[in-house]
């Protein structure tokens, strides 16, 4: 991962309170770990160990530490510390800086940030701020709804009905998170999660009728403003060949942001009531994380007969 | 005058689980292909070789003998695809 200082302080203004004291013209520097250290033991001269391309934040600890030493001390101790070429620098509590402080950013050109928040708030908020800032994205095409807390994108060919298919959900009492474009992020705990784009979001196409506002029709209960993804369903014209999935047992794969989803290809033919069946295959895959595994249960039962009548 | 072909064979099922659900899927989708009637199981008590949920009523356990009768234009392909299922043991032990 890497995030420029810039982008970090662009995002920062509001939800950390972060300010740039000094050094606009070096913003262009990268972090790279998203972990933020507090170099107090370096401060003492320790650097066998030093988490050198973390931002370091003074707070308390270290402000009182180095006022205890005399200014020459204080030089010689921070000089070890920008020696070691860190990405920047943020000061806890709406500190002023120490002038042997300022002076060093300003001659190893490392950028001087301060916050209001204390500093243990602020190692918390930031580092939920750069993982979020850092997250794999990405643009996938599918329409994403929301059954019983099963997160499910609908993907298939243009035409192929996603759209419709997600208005009789909805009808259902199902809520709709983005249609035919939706934007995903993977958490730091290798969740994808699905949301519209900011600015078509809980909008709808419905051939032939056009665009809707999927709250004014149906009420606020219809759409959520995201869902985690939990599978995918591919909807594609009805072949007599297709190699569909007949047993459930081992449902195809698809990777979203290098996570693995279970992929149900269902084909649609005339007369099929598609969202009877993405429904049932949503509530089947919630049964399944249940520890039910229907498909799973009746073989065995099968293949267990069988057993028993092979050696009779 | 009926002209319909109609083969009948009889197959003994070798693998060890029988006919579960992964030989039935294997089964129905082979079947599927055609558009002879394919019907499978114990005398008297055959169901179609495109339902899954059939398929498992019929009792395909190791030892057991099917018949097979295909009916339509493709029967012969049909019961060579089905043959070729039940002689490799549906690719199973």
């Amino acid at each position: 991962m890497s995030i420029k200082l810039k982008e970090l302080l662009e995002n920062g203004r509001d939800r950390l309170s972060l300010e740039l004291i000094w050094g606009e013209e070096h913003l262009n520097r990268v972090v790279e770990e998203k972990a933020i250290n507090r170099p107090g033991l370096a401060l003492t001269g320790f650097f066998q160990y030093f988490a050198q391309r973390r931002l370091q934040v003074f707070g308390l600890a270290e402000f009182t530490y180095l006022k205890s030493l005399d200014s020459a001390e204080r030089e010689l101790r921070l000089r070890g510390i920008f020696e070691k070429n860190i990405p920047g620098i943020i000061i806890a509590r709406n500190r002023n800086p120490l002038p042997e402080l300022r002076a060093l950013a300003e001659e190893y050109c490392i950028p001087l940030f301060r916050t209001a928040m204390i500093t243990s708030r602020f190692i918390n908020e930031s580092t939920l701020l750069i993982e979020e800032l850092t997250a794999p994205r990405g643009r996938i095409q599918g329409t994403m709804l929301e059954i019983m807390g099963i997160g499910v994108l609908l993907q298939g060919k243009a035409g192929i009905g996603k759209s419709e298919t997600a208005l009789s959900l909805i009808e259902r009492g199902y809520s709709l998170v983005a249609d035919d474009v939706t934007e995903v992020v993977r958490d730091s705990r290798g969740r994808v999660m699905a949301y519209a784009n900011e600015l078509t979001r809980y909008h709808m196409e419905i051939r032939g009728v056009g665009i809707v506002h999927v709250p004014s029709l149906f009420g606020v209960a219809a759409i959520r403003r995201e869902s985690e993804l939990d599978l995918v369903i591919e909807l594609h014209s009805y072949k007599n060949d297709a190699d569909e999935e007949r047993t459930g047992i081992t449902p195809g794969e698809i990777e979203v942001l290098d996570v693995k989803f279970p992929l149900y290809s269902l084909p649609v033919s005339p007369g099929r009531d598609m969202a009877n069946i993405v429904e049932a295959a949503a509530l089947n895959h919630k049964l399944k994380i249940l520890g039910h595994d229907a498909a799973k249960e009746l073989d065995e039962k099968v293949i267990d007969t069988f057993l028993r009548k092979a050696g009779a | 005058m009926d002209e319909t072909k109609s083969i009948v064979r009889e197959f003994k099922v070798c693998n060890q689980y029988g006919i579960h659900a992964r030989p039935a899927a294997l089964l129905v989708k082979a079947a599927g292909k055609f558009a002879a009637e394919i019907l499978i199981g114990k005398k008297g008590n055959e169901v179609s070789a495109k339902s899954i949920m059939g398929l498992l009523t019929i009792d395909g356990h190791k030892g057991a003998t099917l018949c097979v009768q295909t009916k339509g234009e493709d029967a012969e392909e049909a019961m060579a695809e089905l043959a070729e299922l039940f002689e490799n043991n549906f690719f199973e032990e």
